[in-house]
């Protein structure tokens, strides 16, 4: 069920993903990024509304005339801040969506991941919240709506004893000191609670991507500011408690539910709010999955340098003082909890060669499952026919089942990262194959960093590296873009076919 | 080919977010809707008379519970029904606020009405004998679209106030 569910976010995801290829090819496409737009429209958010404060006047005729000041008046500044605040916001909403739904089309928000997921929530009602309290500041016939109705919500918890929406029906029980208050929680409290939540959300994971590439956000702050210029951000008219608004422009964006609750009842609305964010909450466990072998370390083998902490993407190996008295300073360890047995650490370690005498191999950090040991066999096995070309994949890729239909040699790994670079050297200095090709994940590492440490590490940019000796003219690697077909994949495999037979001739 | 992809993704991208930032718009009211807003807190009578004690019985009791006047904490339901045009708009039974049913009700409701004159009644009983009306105000008011009559109990009068 919940893979059938994916499988149709992956198809819902593929349009507007195919549309942005035109534009943005390759690692550029802002589908790649939502999570680091979603902080860049953040920096927007907080930039412009500390221009908005300077100017901001907390009192109940104050509150509408200083946004009146900044929006006509100083138009060519405030105005244009004013506008980018509102629309950074806006599409603030729009990447947190996208991020939630392509996350959960890759499945990366399972198991051992699910920390950064379940983080993830507080972030989405904290940045509503902020939204809405936003919206209260402004002071107009919006702002009257909101106040009744997001108290008539507040209301409905029955944990107060008197209604707090009874404040906004007559113009005198409003003070101006309600505005103190609104402004303090929508500019320090809960801005303190979204750069904590911030930092939660990617506590778990090392090396985390803040920020998207430069290009693509100078392209998103000048269409903002052109944006900004061509349908600035106004008030509507100003607040009056004596008159209800007949119609409003409604921020759908962060309002959405407030027409529900004339239409439904307050009690219903939180009904609904409370069963998509349990929804959400629960999700990593609908229905458990299966609990991940983590890593192990061989201290036999293993001297301390570091390398696979360097490259874990979790952050799942700690180095500490060595324990068993060898001459090494360190060993690692490896936080099961932590470990999603993507195999990047046994690829970044370099005593996981195919080389190596000793039977059977024993690394200094291997995976149960898929050891090592069973790699060589894996490729010995896949070898023995002496194809002309050998891919290795990722497991459960559309690249893998492809090859595997098509009756290609191919080996399967957890991650391309879990590939040392040792055992390409293996392959090509052996003669075991004429050509290798690395591939699988199309649209995105699983694993976050598997396919950027496979490249490095076979360009010599990165610890382990591939030895001169081996021509990395003879290894291919084949990274679908977002949502793009299987057709370049095919297309690749047939001329390395033709490279390897020209070379044989 | 890719500059003009990017430009015809930036500009799909917040074409979308600004629509959506204003519209479509939404129509709370009718062009001859109004609305009244009924909203007040009371306390109701105890459910109890007060008794007073004896000087002996204050001198039986610890010296911080020495209270001549000792009153049961509950209090009664509130009935209150809100009539326009001799339609009932509003009848409700509110129950006390408070873990020991001893704190005011709370009455909140906002309705719509179609505008123009009309005759407003509210009655409610407070001291929880039944058919008893406590308190009773009616007024007759030209309600202009879009208004919003504010119907509650000033409590330093004791009367309902329509405003």
């Amino acid at each position: 069920m919940i893979e059938l569910l994916q499988s149709f976010a992956r198809r819902l995801l593929w349009l507007p993903s195919r549309f942005l290829r035109w534009g943005f090819p390759g690692v550029e496409n802002p589908m790649n990024h939502l999570g680091s737009l979603t902080i860049f429209f953040c920096w927007i958010v907080l930039i412009s509304g500390i221009w908005l404060l300077i100017f901001f006047r907390t009192s109940v005729s104050g509150a509408f005339e200083s946004l009146e000041y900044l929006t006509h008046q100083q138009w060519y500044l405030g105005g244009i801040m004013r506008s980018l605040h509102r629309y950074a916001s806006d599409a603030m909403i729009v990447t947190i969506a996208l991020h939630i739904f392509h996350e959960f089309s890759r499945n990366t928000y399972r198991v051992t991941r699910w920390f950064s997921w379940v983080a993830g929530l507080p972030l989405v009602w904290i940045v509503f919240i902020l939204g809405i309290s936003g919206y209260w500041l402004v002071w107009d016939e919006l702002a009257q709506y909101v106040a009744i109705t997001s108290s008539e919500l507040l209301d409905a918890i029955p944990i107060f004893t008197s209604k707090m929406a009874a404040n906004f029906l007559q113009d005198t029980s409003l003070s101006d000191r309600f505005f103190t208050l609104m402004a303090f929680l929508h500019l320090v409290g809960l801005p303190i609670f979204l750069v904590f939540g911030i930092w939660l959300h990617v506590f778990r994971l090392s090396s985390p991507r803040i920020n998207p590439p430069k290009r693509l956000m100078a392209g998103t702050l000048l269409a903002m500011l052109v944006l900004a210029l061509l349908f600035p951000a106004v008030s509507q008219d100003q607040a009056n408690l004596a008159q209800a608004p007949q119609t409003l422009q409604l921020d759908w964006f962060y309002l959405h539910v407030f027409p529900l609750v004339q239409i439904w009842s307050p009690g219903w609305v939180w009904v609904l709010l409370t069963g998509i964010s349990a929804l959400i909450l629960f999700a990593p466990w609908l229905p458990p999955g299966k609990a991940v072998k983590s890593a192990h370390v061989d201290l036999d083998n293993c001297n301390g340098c570091q390398r696979c902490a360097d490259d874990c993407p979790y952050g799942a190996i700690q180095v500490v003082p060595r324990s068993d008295g060898k001459r090494y300073e360190h060993e690692v360890v490896v936080e099961a909890d932590l470990c999603t047995s993507c195999g990047i650490c046994v690829g970044a370690c370099p005593t996981a060669t195919p080389f190596r005498k000793r039977s059977p191999l024993v690394p200094g950090i291997d995976l149960p499952r898929s050891s090592a040991q069973v790699l060589k066999e894996s490729i010995d096995e896949a070898t023995a026919t002496f194809p002309l070309v050998l891919s290795i994949a990722c497991t459960g890729s559309p690249e893998l089942a492809w090859l595997e239909s098509n009756n290609k040699a191919v080996v399967a790994v957890s991650c391309v990262g879990q590939i040392p670079p040792s055992y390409l050297d293996y392959i090509l200095s052996r003669n075991l194959s004429a050509r290798i090709l690395l591939t699988g994940c199309g649209g995105g590492c699983r694993h976050r960093f598997g396919m950027d440490w496979a490249e490095q590490r076979i360009s010599r940019e990165r610890d382990p590296n591939l030895r001169r000796r081996v021509g990395a003219h003879r290894i291919a690697m084949a990274w679908r873009e977002p949502w793009s077909s299987l057709g370049g994949l095919k297309k690749q495999v047939a001329a390395l076919e033709k490279q390897a037979q020209e070379d044989n001739r | 080919m890719k500059y003009a992809g990017q430009l015809l993704a930036y500009a799909a991208f917040f074409a979308f977010v600004a629509f959506l930032s204003v519209r479509p718009e939404v129509r709370l009211l009718g062009d001859d809707e109004a609305i009244v807003s009924l909203s007040f807190s009371h306390a109701a009578n105890r459910i109890g008379e007060c008794q007073r004690l004896t000087q002996e019985e204050l001198l039986a009791l610890p010296p911080n519970m020495r209270i001549p006047d000792q009153c049961p904490r509950e209090r009664h339901l509130m009935q209150v029904e809100l009539i326009m045009d001799e339609q009932t708009l509003y009848a409700a039974t509110l129950a006390p606020t408070g873990l020991r049913s001893d704190g005011k009700a709370t009455a909140y409701q906002r309705l719509r009405v179609t505008a123009g004159t009309h005759d407003f009644r509210i009655r409610m009983n407070d001291s929880g004998v039944p058919g008893q009306i406590d308190f009773e105000d009616s007024t007759t008011i030209s309600l202009q679209p879009g208004q919003n009559l504010v119907v509650f109990f000033d409590p330093s009068n004791q009367q309902f106030r329509f405003q």
